[in-house]
């Protein structure tokens, strides 16, 4: 069998239990026969967020043990096996947190923030190709401009979020990351275009499919390296990392955050890192190809892949910060202006002699 | 005190002890399973039980109480203040030789908003005293103070100067006090195992809301 | 053309980069600070009210809480007025002893610098690794004193009390293993690109202003003015010791932080000469 994606494969499992057709005639009686089609996509969204909330909170949980690691400490260690359940317990505390607001805080803004942070770093996730065989939510025609434009979208919630608590440090601490992550957007953008010219198609998967045999690292080496210094910017990860900058402004836009809606942010923060890492996995490490390992469907092996190339790229972020100093806010915009924009812009031009003279 | 026979009084030289058999051995838990009862989420469905009975409450609000407790315990974060000296020995602590991560409690936050622990840690001046003050009513409930070296118990060697407050508990309610001068890191995590216990048996669970 | 206004940013006294209890009112003109304003005394203990009411003896614990990071040199500053005062002489295998504490304390004092210059970087790592070389000499001290931070251990007319036993063993090997590490930490920072970009140019403090505004030590001697008191006017056995005044000519916060990292070699030079020169033969007893 070959599906399309997410849905067609739920659609077959209910299908073959037995469970469609008696929803559909169930629903085809009451009259409102697009019931089974919602329930479907509702149990594909309850995927989604599983799945993105487990790799968070391993990811938060890897961070803690890298970084421990690499400064000859240990990390988590009481909670079960080298303190795996760490990222639940945190969880569980912050959900059980006061949830205090300033007093002269804007109410409904500072509510929804949060909010605004955190779903387009969910939305991201829906065009990217997991697997093979479908293990997509939907391959949208004009993926990559859609991931761009949604990934976009985060920055409002920062900003709004730091305008909300009436703080300075917050307020401050969102106009610098709100910067960083509009300067660095271009350069990202300008390096796609390069692959995009390649490929001739601007939907992810296939991208992915056109690296079967040579991944983007080593067609395009300058483009890698300027969407991975871009990447690393938008991850805000130090060295570039402007979003919390602890010792100039606290804790950055969520300064006065606490409680769940810290923990939003917090979550939004990891999200958006692992969303990134896995459009680097889609545009440069060949996605979820991989050599196929033989009695496991392709399907499973694809996605194991697929994580482990986000890991490794993860894996880096984490060195990184246990090693460089953070750059100064000046300095990050010249950097993204200065020199990240012009060498994006000249990686598309000659992406695009190359590509007219017949030689990619 | 006449009665001791002081021919047969031994001096021991200390340094000549042998402390190599007084060394504890450390039991560890191999299988996953006992790891996983050893973190408390399995003995909190037993402790569930007896709390409810204790408290006359229902089973399922003890249960809750039980997890909140136990994420309440394991996940401490400190707030990033220091005073004065014993500061110093506070940043030993969460460094690698004693390495409070142990505990879930590296994550440092510098804002009073997301930290659950505060450690007066050093001589609180009159000066400061309305800032911690301050510094206290802004972290989120609950919330707990850990009241570190003599100076922040009692004003320590500096009781009779004009600028030093005697004690951090005229301003705020401490619940654990360290003594030393400054303690060691090892008195500090000491005080951290105390913090948990506290928090384990007393328990300030989600009383508010549920309970009513 | 857009109205910018000048804004107030209070920093401190609890906040990350203050270390302590200091506290700045900034005043920004957008990311640029324009001026700033101290505001002092949250750590005011009237330390000096104390000192009228005690002995001597007495108050040479209180020196150890002043700079809490080095508390041997504090003490052996008030020891030495002390001494002065009262027209002491000390032993020289006392005097030796002191200074390879003196030395081993400011090796602890520069490793803890660094890693919080690091730590206002954003590199956190540096700092734990500091405080894990720290935690050997601190390990030393203890084994002299009983103490890990405030010692009072330089006393009027010497100091405490002798080594202890294995005390030796445990020096040299520090002595022996501690350039290895310092080396480990050049190579983690001195080339690191971001590390000059924060580091060079910033801080500029011009040899004529240090002079002016009377500082002294690593700072000074960052700004180019080869001035070491340990050289220029000595006490204590310095005299007798080989080392050299580490000077930078940069005058900005690289080379202060170089001063510190070759003034860490010096130290150990300085206290390995020392611990040879205490049990040398004709100063036993
Ligand atoms: S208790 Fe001792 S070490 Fe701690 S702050 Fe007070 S004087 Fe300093």
């Amino acid at each position: 069998m070959i599906f399309e994606n997410i849905y067609e494969i739920i659609a077959f499992i209910l299908n073959s239990a037995g469970i469609l057709q008696y929803m559909q005639s169930y629903s085809d009686a009451l009259g409102i026969s697009i019931a089974p089609k919602l329930i479907i996509i509702l149990i594909e969204t309850a995927l989604l967020l599983v799945g993105v909330a487990l790799m968070v909170m391993a990811l938060t949980w890897m961070e803690r043990k890298v970084l421990a690691h690499a400064q000859a400490r240990l990390g988590p260690m009481i909670t079960w096996y080298h303190g795996l359940l760490q990222p639940v317990i945190d969880g569980v505390k912050l959900l059980s947190k006061e949830d205090l607001m300033p007093k002269r805080a804007d109410r409904w803004i500072y509510f929804i923030a949060p909010m605004i942070a955190f779903v387009p770093a969910l939305l991201v996730f829906i065009p990217i190709p997991f697997g093979r065989d479908g293990a997509i939510i939907s391959d949208l025609p004009m993926g990559i401009l859609y991931v761009m434009a949604v990934s976009a979208i985060s920055p409002i919630g920062i900003l709004i979020g730091g305008w909300a608590s009436d703080n300075k440090y917050s307020l401050l601490g969102a106009l610098r990351a709100v910067a960083q992550d509009i300067s660095y957007e271009i350069p990202m953008v300008l390096t796609v275009i390069g692959i995009v010219l390649i490929t001739g198609s601007l939907s992810l998967q296939d991208i992915v499919l056109f690296q079967d045999k040579i991944w983007f690292v080593f067609l395009q080496p300058l483009g890698f390296i300027i969407f991975l210094v871009a990447a690393v910017a938008e991850m805000a990860r130090i060295p570039f990392d402007l979003h919390e900058s602890e010792s100039e402004f606290v804790a950055g836009f969520f300064t006065e955050y606490s409680g769940m809606k810290f923990a939003f942010f917090f979550l939004a923060e990891y999200a958006h890192l692992f969303s990134i890492a896995a459009i680097m996995t889609t545009l440069y490490f060949g996605g979820w190809h991989g050599p196929m390992i033989p009695m496991i469907p392709p399907i499973i092996t694809s996605i194991g892949w697929f994580t482990l190339k986000v890991l490794v790229i993860i894996f880096f972020t984490m060195w990184l910060r246990a090693t460089v100093p953070r750059v100064r806010v000046d300095q990050i915009l010249d950097i993204g202006w200065k020199v990240m924009i012009p060498l994006a812009l000249f990686n598309v031009f000659i992406t695009g002699l190359l590509v007219a003279g017949g030689v990619l | 005190m006449d009665s001791v026979d002081k021919d047969k009084v031994t001096v021991i030289d200390a340094t000549k002890i042998d402390t190599s058999k007084y060394k504890r051995e450390v039991k560890r838990e191999d299988d996953a399973a006992s790891q996983l009862k050893s973190t408390g989420l399995l003995n909190t469905l037993v402790y569930a039980k007896d709390r409810a009975e204790k408290r006359d409450q229902n089973v399922i609000l003890a249960l809750v109480d039980q997890v909140v407790n136990w994420g309440r315990l394991c996940s401490i974060w400190p707030v990033t203040s220091g005073l004065a000296c014993c500061a110093i020995e506070m940043m030993s602590m969460s460094m690698g030789h004693y390495d409070i991560a142990r505990f879930g409690s590296e994550v440092f936050r510098a804002t009073p908003r997301q930290s659950d622990l505060l450690f007066v840690a050093g001589t609180v001046s009159k000066r400061m005293a309305p800032r911690l003050k301050r510094l206290y009513e802004q972290m989120p409930e609950p919330k707990w103070v850990i009241a570190v070296g003599s100076c922040a118990i009692s004003g320590g060697p500096f009781v009779d100067s004009y600028a030093v407050l005697t004690g951090v508990d005229k301003i705020i309610p401490v619940d654990i006090y360290v003594p030393g001068c400054p303690p060691r890191p090892e008195a500090w995590l000491y005080s951290m195992i105390q913090l948990r216990k506290l928090i384990k048996e007393e328990g300030v669970g989600i009383t508010w809301g549920l309970d009513k | 053309m857009a109205r910018t206004e000048e804004y107030q940013l209070n920093v401190g006294p609890v906040h990350p980069s203050t270390h302590g209890v200091l506290r700045f009112v900034l005043t920004m003109d957008g990311e640029t600070i324009k001026d700033t304003e101290m505001v002092l005394g949250q750590l005011h203990r009237g330390i000096e009210k104390i000192a009228e009411s005690r002995s001597y003896l007495q108050f040479i614990p209180y020196t150890d809480r002043l700079d809490y990071i080095s508390g041997m040199t504090n003490n052996y500053g008030f020891t030495k007025a002390v001494e002065d005062l009262a027209g002491i002489t000390v032993p020289k295998k006392a005097e030796y002893l002191r200074v390879f504490v003196m030395e081993l304390n400011r090796i602890v004092n520069h490793l803890v610098c660094i890693g919080s210059l690091l730590l206002d970087l954003g590199a956190a790592t540096m700092i734990i690794y500091g405080f894990r070389e720290r935690h050997k000499v601190l390990d030393l001290f203890e084994s002299l004193c009983g103490a890990r931070m405030t010692f009072n251990y330089i006393r009027p007319g010497g100091v405490r009390g002798d080594i202890p036993e294995g005390f030796i063993d445990n020096a040299k090997e520090f002595l022996r293993d501690m350039p290895k590490r310092i080396g480990d930490y050049a190579q983690l920072i001195n080339d690191n690109e971001i590390v000059h970009m924060r580091m060079k140019g910033v801080g500029m403090l011009s040899p004529e202003d240090a002079i002016n505004y009377g500082v002294t030590g690593p700072m000074l001697r960052g700004s180019g003015v080869s001035y070491d008191i340990r050289k220029d006017d000595p006490y204590s056995v310095y005299e007798e010791l080989d080392f050299k005044a580490c000077t930078r000519p940069e005058c900005d916060t690289y080379a202060r932080y170089i001063v510190r990292m070759d003034e860490m070699y010096e130290s150990l030079y300085i206290a390995e000469q020392a611990l040879k020169r205490r049990w040398h033969p004709t100063l036993q007893g």
